[in-house]
């Protein structure tokens, strides 16, 4: 418990590293869905996923590896996509990954490679300069993304025009390191992204902690923020970018069910309670729309709740160990994940000792476990 | 010292390979993740280099930024501790080393696809640890593994090793003792084909010799390659395996 | 990179608090985890490479070299490459100094083979990768190749006075270099609360930062302040240089062992 480091030692420089990667992927060769997802994403494997959450083995398509300049096929029927190119009437491979046929759409992809922005794509990004009506964004791709003044809300709601004000001030609103979440809106033809805010689930970020992922363990879905036990919520950008906060109202109100359920209503402050348990989606809508004129005028505030209290920093700082455990043993992070491994990690007084190369392997170990007995009890 | 005989009557070099033999060649992948996008390892012999490619990323400075291809960018450390004997001045911004670098750029700005990566950088950095000879080559599988690790489009492997000329036998895959004893030629294979993306010249060669020394080149480049082939597909085959066994 | 306003001030206020509460959850006190891999270049006489959790790596090699003592007097040298700095720049100049100043708190008699020659010890650092100030981790990098260094075996006479030779050596006996490197601490100061090894977020939020070296059993000069960030540093209470040195002296005999 008091240790105050640990030191793995070796004889010999690489080779023994590379065991050290062996082990931690052969370790847990068991359920990775996200990365099913990236590798035969566009594949026709939709039952897949709910196999892989239930834990279930399931004999997956033989996949093809190639490696750059290798014949793939001879058949020019084929669309050439993404890591492949065409030679003397044959499609050749211009990566090393896993061949993808989608309807007449061959593709190579790469085992390996930076973010790729996709349109809808929940992102997390951090402004990295501020220009002529344009914020540049880093989110982890090739390129920065763009956000555009047009593109986001401004205070005073979304129905206000934008001035030439607000383009010499555009710093008060988002500068250099200032992290928000936004939506992909589009990808110039370059494959860099355009982004938008224009949601209130959108914008600047506050009252937390950000950490990085690879992004290949963000599984594309629905919803990529989660209301986690303890009072937190964790946005988990699909670019592998993750930022874990207080659970705000907005939170919960996102949560609610349409029928506006009064035990998690009655959390949410007077400017959205005046809803009465019988009206329907409508009064759901109706209060947000109240919130976001609220909140619209703090949307760009730099200032942290003043109520953070240190058990709410010290969940966040658990569910920040146990991403980073799920991460090291290259476990794709979902929510059931983390709320599991969370749970998991209680074995753990220390939240420092979760940092140790063999607590996190455990930690990996018992969410794959608790995994497959779920899969089989079904 | 007494002379040493660099290639015996009995058809043995120094080391005990034959002419047509390689060094040992042993390399790995993705051993830097988290300082890089790809990353390698590589021993020929008793080289010893570590690539890192970062990118394609976007460009530190306008310069670099071209709107129709990705910029190209290789950096090469050579250590002052990587030949037996310590060097007594940093190589850094030496001659040899910045046309090294310039050679390097022009190998692999033909060999990467580098118009599907506009408005980018792609920066490589090599530290060569050690080495013993046809460092140039090695340079270049390094590379070419790092490359491919980082997931960047490329036409095709490319592969490098240096084939020295002894009187008039051909050495393959030349030692830093060889390297100094007689000329050399150093060749980049593109794929399994017998095109050339590098030929290095720098000492005297029989017009006539060429040839015979060029075959055995490309014939060992193309081993190399299989070599760095093989490693790509273990290290693919264990992440598809991490990925699908479920 | 920078972090936001609403990040670094969620940082400060979560270390700056007397109930400190570090990022990843660590006590005050500890480091975090590296792995040391030695003895991977056979044509230095030691080497090691050492990364951190974070991925900071870098790699170390010791040569060595017979010179006469009488014209040599710095019988250690140490050279810095930070890959991605220019060998002038203020980083690469900084560290160097530091490192060629406390590497003479080793015992250079060791190094003395004959009443003329010497070795000379040539430790080359090259970090490829830092996420924090990298001083901590060369020097438990320099410690861990120097702890695996062999030098040849002398077979001549030690008495050379008289005598015109150069030292002879044996074929392949080899002898272990027994030397107790010192070590280097990085402290990050945050409000009233002291951190061992910050880590890059935060070294963002430090008010400043402690070097402290330490060598066999206590802490030596020098003592450095270094800004960790361009925002946040400010002064600090003397009291809390004590409560730092205090902390080194505490803890580092066990950092000593867990490397050995």
């Amino acid at each position: 418990m008091s240790a105050v480091i640990t030191v793995v030692k070796k004889n010999g420089g690489f080779q023994n590293a590379n065991m050290v990667l062996n082990k931690s992927i052969q370790g847990f060769v068991s359920s990775d869905e996200d990365e099913d997802n990236i590798l035969d994403n566009d594949i026709d494997i939709s039952s897949s996923e709910s196999d892989s959450e239930n834990g279930t083995s399931k004999d997956r398509l033989s996949f093809q590896i190639v490696t750059p300049g290798e014949l793939i096929t001879e058949d020019p029927i084929w669309m050439r996509g993404h890591g492949t190119y065409f030679l003397n009437e044959m499609t050749y491979s211009s990566v090393a990954g896993v061949v993808s046929r989608v309807n007449r759409l061959l593709s190579v992809i790469p085992l390996r490679g930076r973010y790729s922005p996709e349109t809808g794509d929940h992102v997390i990004g951090r402004i990295v300069e501020v220009g002529n009506k344009r914020w540049k964004v880093d989110i982890g791709a090739k390129q920065y993304a763009v956000l555009m003044l047009g593109s986001v809300n401004l205070p005073g709601g979304i129905l206000r025009r934008k001035s030439e004000s607000d383009e010499l001030q555009m710093r008060t609103f988002l500068k250099e390191g200032d992290l928000l979440n936004a939506e992909v809106q589009s990808l110039f033809q370059d494959g860099s992204a355009s982004l938008h805010t224009r949601s209130l689930k959108y914008g600047k970020l506050r009252n937390g902690l950000f950490i990085q992922v690879p992004s290949s363990l963000i599984v594309r879905a629905k919803n990529h923020t989660h209301n986690l036990p303890g009072n937190i919520t964790v946005v988990l950008g699909v670019n592998g970018y993750i930022w874990l906060r207080k659970t705000s109202q907005m939170d919960i109100a996102k949560d609610l069910p349409p029928g506006g359920s009064t035990g998690a209503g009655s959390t949410i402050k007077s400017n959205i309670g005046n809803q009465n348990g019988g009206l329907s989606a409508n009064s759901t809508n109706v209060s947000i729309t109240r919130l976001e004129e609220e909140s619209s005028w703090q949307i760009y505030s730099d200032e942290n709740d003043p109520d953070l209290s240190n058990s709410i920093r010290i969940t966040i700082t658990r569910y920040a160990n146990v991403i980073k455990a799920l991460a090291y043993c290259e476990i794709g992070i979902t929510q059931e994940r983390i709320v599991s491994a969370y749970e998991a990690s209680m074995a753990y007084p220390n939240i420092g000792s979760l940092i140790e190369r063999e607590v996190m392997e455990s930690l990996g170990a018992d969410v794959i476990n608790g995994e497959k007995m779920r899969g089989n009890a079904v | 010292m007494s002379r040493l005989e660099i290639y015996s009557p009995e058809g043995l070099r120094l080391d005990g390979r034959r002419w047509n033999e390689l060094r040992r060649f042993e390399s790995s992948i993705n051993t830097h993740p988290h300082a890089s996008d790809g990353s390698s390892y590589l021993e020929q012999g008793n080289n010893k280099i570590i690539t890192l490619v970062k990118g394609p990323k976007e460009p530190n400075t306008r310069s670099q930024l071209d709107p129709n291809k990705a910029t190209l960018r290789v950096t090469t450390n050579i250590t002052q501790f990587s030949k037996f004997e310590r060097s007594k001045s940093s190589h850094k911004n030496e001659r040899r080393v910045l046309e090294i670098q310039t050679s390097l750029v022009r190998t692999f700005e033909k060999a990467i696809m580098l118009h599907i990566y506009p408005r980018t950088m792609i920066d490589i950095e090599v530290h060569v640890l050690q080495q013993d000879g046809g460092i140039m080559g090695s340079l270049i599988n390094g590379i070419t593994l790092a490359l491919v690790d980082a997931g960047i489009a490329m036409w095709e492997y490319i592969s490098g090793v240096t084939v020295g000329l002894y009187d008039t036998t051909p050495l393959l895959d030349v030692n830093s003792l060889e390297e100094n004893a007689m000329s050399s030629v150093t060749l980049g294979v593109v794929g399994k084909s017998e095109k050339l993306s590098l030929l290095l010249v720098e000492d005297k060669i029989p017009l006539d010799r060429l040839e015979s020394v060029l075959a055995i080149g490309i014939a060992g480049a193309h081993r190399i390659r299989d070599l760095m082939d093989q490693e790509l597909r273990k290290h693919a085959k264990k992440r598809v395996k991490h990925a699908s066994s479920n | 990179m920078s972090l936001s306003v609403a990040e670094r001030s969620y940082l400060f206020d979560s270390l700056s608090s007397p109930q400190a509460l570090r990022p990843d959850g660590r006590l005050a006190h500890q480091l975090r985890p590296i792995e040391v891999y030695i003895d991977f270049l056979p044509s230095s006489n030691g080497s090691a490479r050492i990364i951190a959790s974070d991925g900071s790596e870098c790699i170390i090699s010791v040569k060595s070299k017979v010179v006469d003592h009488a014209v040599e007097k710095d019988l250690i040298q140490v050279d810095i490459d930070i890959a991605g700095e220019r060998d002038d720049s203020l980083l690469v100049e900084s560290i160097s100094s530091l490192f060629n100043k406390i590497i003479d708190t080793i015992d250079s008699s060791k190094l003395q083979l004959t009443q003329k020659y010497s070795f000379k010890i040539f430790i080359d650092v090259l970090v490829l990768s830092s996420y924090s100030y990298p001083v901590s981790l060369i020097s438990f990098g320099i410690y861990s190749a120097l702890k695996s260094t062999y030098l040849p075996k002398l077979i001549s006479s030690f008495d050379d006075l008289e005598v015109e030779e150069l030292p002879t050596f044996h074929d392949y006996d080899l002898v272990k270099l027994d030397v107790s490197p010192p070590l280097v601490f990085v402290l990050a100061i945050i409000g009233d609360n002291i951190f061992f090894d910050p880590a890059f977020n935060e070294s963002m939020v430090a008010n400043n930062g402690l070097i402290i070296s330490w060598s066999q059993g206590k802490v030596i000069a020098p003592v450095r302040t270094i800004a960790l960030n361009d925002t946040y540093v400010k002064g600090f209470k003397p009291r809390l240089v004590e409560d730092a040195i205090e902390l080194v002296n505490k803890y580092a005999q066990d950092i000593v062992k867990t490397l050995d």
